[in-house]
């Protein structure tokens, strides 16, 4: 599975790893993070209980280089971009999605880190179906 | 001739399939064609077609051993 994708929700623990990890320089001075939860949403007198995920997974590295680079190219103090999404099933509250940007200001990571979120949402060959409160699923777009 | 065509989000529903090999279809074109005879409701779906992961929107020829994949609009994040 490709280095990006976990199976399952994105647990805590791996999200505090990640934002624990400095290099030799520490000169990035901001981390700016992004947590992205599956909703209960609501559709008709029926909720949302779990999304699973599906992906192009051979396809997956290649778009988050490339969205990685786009990023660090418009926002030159930015250091990293860590980027982990879910497949298979995520309940309702649980973690689908955490983006981390360092960069030396906080301006550079806030604004990249938006910028990745955007660019995921618009293209990582990613789907999702809702699973629903009566058993029922149906495919979001 | 081989060429694996894989399928994702609501397609998979609608062809029964995340993946089937089409033989001698020697364009995208061919291609569209032969999977429409057998799916033809996959016409009322919106999607994009990549080229061995590579998103591409005009025809072109295949080779043996090409991966074309039909995507669904994404919904990642």
């Amino acid at each position: 599975m490709s280095e990006y994708l976990i199976n399952g929700p994105v647990n805590p623990e791996l999200i505090t790893r990640i934002i624990s990890i400095s290099d030799e320089k520490n000169d990035a001075g901001a981390i700016s993070v992004f947590i992205g939860r599956v909703r209960a949403d609501r559709a008709g007198d029926n909720y949302v209980v779990a999304i699973e995920y599906s992906a192009y997974e051979e396809m997956i590295n290649t778009v988050i280089v490339a969205i990685n680079e786009a990023v660090i190219t418009k926002f030159s103090d930015v250091k990293s971009v860590n980027i982990i999404h879910s497949t298979g099933i995520v309940r309702a509250g649980e973690i689908s999605l955490f983006v981390s940007v360092t960069a030396g200001h906080r301006r550079h990571a806030i604004d990249a880190c938006s910028l990745t979120v955007e660019l995921i949402k618009e293209k990582l060959p990613v789907w999702k179906k809702e699973h629903y409160d009566n058993e029922s699923q149906v495919w979001k777009q | 001739m081989q060429v694996k065509v894989l399928f994702f989000g609501v397609l998979t529903e609608i062809t029964g399939n995340s993946v089937k090999y089409y033989s001698n279809v020697s364009s995208l074109g061919d291609l569209r064609i032969s999977i429409q005879d057998d799916f033809p409701d996959i016409v009322h779906y919106n999607f994009i077609i990549s080229l061995n992961q590579q998103i591409i929107s005009e025809d072109s020829p295949l080779t043996d051993g090409d991966e074309v994949a039909y995507l669904p609009p994404f919904a990642g994040g």
